[in-house]
């Protein structure tokens, strides 16, 4: 009998993450708020630059996703790993350089993003000197989880630590592949692959953040502090295993349904759709092992608002994992894409998976860590309630704004026009169904401060127990397989063969998707009218890219009768291959912008960024004035066309030099139609807004052909 | 389009089907063995959360509404 030894679990680090989870979690939400609000009142922009949509959106994204889930994470894997490994912590001093390093990243996003400071990447928009903390914070929370790994009490690996394991590859593998960028400056980069590539790798990732950030890690927990809530075990152990095996290897796979009739290759987009749809097994595996965890104990849930909270977390679980798979079938998508139905989706994790489940954890563990019992059921329950209401409110608006706008764009007339040839008519439409999803979000935001004040009493009613006392007998290591034991149980001793496992799991699906595309880049069929961007043009993307115009605008225009009526000749890949990064968009908040270039005149658009309702009466567009009023800064030009030659965009040996002139040149030919125009302004030419105009002008006119002059 | 891709690629259609392959080979080993495994051996894996001594606070009337 090994000998029993005293020790004590770290209870701090976990209160750390724990008050973390609560605050950016209320800062992740009223920011999400306030861009529900935005789309309403576009007033709400307040005509700045740090505070308007497209500036608010990804600080938004960023903060709900790593700052209040990633903290959430911790926070779980934090508590749980300790107990089920019998040990404390592997290091006191990385779990503080973790905490406090993870706060400094979302301190710097918090600034770095109104700023406007961005790769454009969706969910990835941090530029990389924040990158390369992400790295540092990342590889110290795997060397501290396997630390602790290594100096367990207990043989074998229960299956969330699996999760957590899986998590910590995936996310490490992601985070390297989709960040891989040439500094131009402190903070602006240009990533490595172009269009279509970047694309393909930028969905990859952007798929597997939510597969590996806001599924694999959730549902560790779930697997932990559900059988914890309900006081009994898994319902079946034996389908954990299946369901976390099948799902790291399906899940990875699944990207390219972000990339459906784009110009993505089909053979790419198929296999997507294929094993999205094949996703809805493990997926759904998970899921009725979670509820049917509860057999037996529904009585309980009525009361207990713990068990209330997870069990519609689970339920959310099933409903978007169903949801994405039948929206990852080519003829649904066609409808869904673009369209608000994905943002009522994806919310159905975040709000009901990822916010739940947490709150369920926070009500769970917060009494437990402060040896009392929790200040009021009656406030959790009503904190259930007004949550529950809050997604009902929030997704089923969207919802419906997304079948009635997608129904709109395809929609004819019996003579074979499109019936809302007007963009916008789509728009106003649905602006009723923002309003009831901002009403959504505040219920949301009401419920969740609701928690938020019975946590605070709750922590003020207890006493904090740093250090938990606990013991168990030392480990007695065995060294080879037993005899007639099978792989899994000898797996499951092994964390480090574990780990290789789930990464070849993980890797093959890449591999097999991103390989091809980026070994035979070469292959992208090239249009011999592409060319790379003029310096200003380029200079006006960058703005673009800044002012995250991303957020409401695509630039691909589908090949389905309704679109290219309404924009033009569809989006081939050879038009992309200077474009780094791609900026193809998922939403459609505003309509696509690829085939923009030469249809309006520079004047449109001036008077269209100073005031959008002044062109286009009705527009919820916010409002561009320092565009107009700021100076375009040239500094940084010879650099990012030598970056950009060294990627392989064939600037001239020597562009870089003449870069400026060049700029100032074109800038001083679309000042000069601005005037002609009507349009004066002090040292117009020197502005933002003309770069801007340059580029937007250019869109899509590589294969246009010019128009006449005087048309 | 895509046709000239694959062109550039070669045929890559044993792609798609080593890669049907090898889930439906990742998924039955880890199915087969996970119905394999002794009923005590996943009794004590399933009960593992179960197993620590969590403080249990008898403080009901504590709580403010009672």
């Amino acid at each position: 009998m090994a000998q029993v030894e005293q020790f004590q679990y770290d209870n701090a680090i976990v209160r750390k993450f724990a008050y973390a989870t609560m605050v950016f979690g209320a800062v992740g939400i009223l920011v999400g708020l306030l861009a529900a609000l935005q789309l309403v009142f576009p007033a709400l922009n307040f005509a700045t630059a740090e505070t308007t949509f497209g500036r608010i959106r990804p600080l938004h994204t960023n903060a709900a996703i790593f700052a209040f889930v990633g903290n959430g994470i911790f926070m779980g894997v934090y508590y749980s790993l300790q107990r089920l490994l019998k040990t404390n912590m592997y290091s006191k001093f990385l779990n503080e350089f973790h905490f406090w390093g993870w706060q400094a990243i979302i301190l710097a996003a918090a600034i770095t993003l109104p700023l406007g400071l961005t790769s454009s990447h969706e969910y990835a928009e941090l530029e990389w000197p924040i990158d390369l903390a992400i790295a540092a914070v990342w590889v110290a929370f795997g060397v501290n989880m396997f630390g602790t790994i290594l100096k367990r009490r207990e043989n074998h690996l229960y299956v969330a630590i699996w999760f957590y394991i899986a998590t910590w590859v995936t996310v490490t593998v992601l985070h390297i592949g989709n960040n891989l960028e040439i500094p131009v400056s402190m903070w602006k980069s240009y990533p490595v692959f172009a269009g279509v590539q970047d694309a393909l790798i930028q969905w990859w990732y952007g798929h597997n953040a939510v597969a590996f950030f806001l599924t694999t890690p959730y549902l560790g927990l779930m697997y932990y502090f559900l059988p914890k809530a309900a006081n009994r075990p898994v319902y079946s152990y034996q389908l954990s295993i299946i369901h976390f095996w099948a799902l790291i290897f399906i899940y990875i796979w699944a990207g390219p349904h972000h990339l459906l009739y784009t110009s993505l290759p089909d053979w790419a987009q198929s296999l997507g759709t294929v094993f999205s749809i094949m996703l809805i097994a493990p997926s759904w595996g998970g899921m009725l092992n979670g509820l049917l965890t509860l057999r037996g104990a529904w009585d309980r849930v009525r009361q207990d608002p713990i068990l209330k909270f997870m069990v519609v977390a689970v339920t959310a679980y099933g409903m978007a994992t169903f949801e994405g798979p039948m929206l990852s079938i080519k003829s649904v998508n066609a409808i869904s894409h673009f369209t608000d139905w994905t943002v009522g989706h994806v919310h159905i994790g975040t709000l009901g998976w990822n916010g739940f489940l947490t709150f369920g954890v926070l009500y769970w563990l917060i009494p437990r860590i402060f040896q009392t019992q929790l200040y009021s059921q009656k406030l959790a329950n009503a904190h259930f309630w007004i949550g529950t209401l809050g997604i009902m409110f929030y997704s089923i608006p969207l919802y419906w704004a997304g079948w009635t706008q997608s129904l709109m764009w395809k929609q004819f007339t019996p003579d074979g026009f499109l019936q809302y040839g007007n963009f916008l008519e789509t728009v106003t439409q649905i602006i009723p169904m923002y309003a009831l999803r901002a009403v959504g979000g505040t219920l949301y935001v009401g419920g969740y401060f609701v928690m938020l004040y019975n946590l605070v009493k709750t922590i003020k009613s207890g006493t904090f127990q740093a250090y938990e006392a606990a013991e168990a007998p030392a480990r007695v290591a065995t060294a080879g397989a037993h005899k007639g034991e099978h792989w899994h149980r000898w797996i499951e001793r092994r964390p480090v063969q574990l780990l290789i496992g789930s990464t070849i799991a993980i890797l093959i699906g890449g591999m097999v998707e991103i390989f091809p595309m980026v070994m035979i880049g070469d292959q992208v069929p090239k249009i011999e009218s592409v060319k790379p961007y003029t310096a200003l043009e380029l200079q006006g993307r960058d703005l673009y890219i800044r002012e995250g115009c991303i957020s409401c605008h695509t630039q691909m225009v589908r090949p389905f009768r309704s679109e290219t009526e309404r924009y033009g000749e569809y989006s081939k890949s050879g038009e992309f291959i200077y474009d780094r990064p791609f900026l193809w968009g998922s939403k459609r908040t505003g309509p696509d912008l690829h085939r923009l270039g030469n249809k309006y005149p520079d004047s449109w658009h001036y008077n269209h960024m100073l005031d959008p309702t002044s062109m286009s009466p009705g527009s919820i567009m916010p409002v561009y004035p320092w565009l107009i009023e700021d100076d375009l800064d040239n500094s940084l030009l010879p650099a990012k066309i030598a970056v950009l030659r060294t990627l392989g965009t064939p600037y001239e040996e020597g562009y870089e030099e003449e870069a400026i002139a060049d700029a100032e040149k074109q800038a001083a030919e679309v000042a000069a139609r601005l005037r002609k125009d009507g349009i004066e302004g002090d040292n117009l030419e020197q502005k933002e807004i003309i770069a801007l105009i340059a580029y937007l002008q250019r869109l899509g006119t590589d294969i246009k052909p010019a128009p006449q002059a005087g048309n | 389009m895509f046709k000239y891709i694959l062109e550039g690629a070669g045929n890559i259609n044993w792609m798609a089907i080593a890669s049907l392959l090898t889930f439906m080979a990742v998924f039955l080993v880890s199915a087969v063995m996970a119905f394999r495994s002794k009923p005590a051996f996943i009794d004590k894996m399933a009960n593992m959360p179960l197993d620590d001594s969590i403080p249990s606070f008898n403080a009901e009337n504590d709580r403010h509404e009672k």
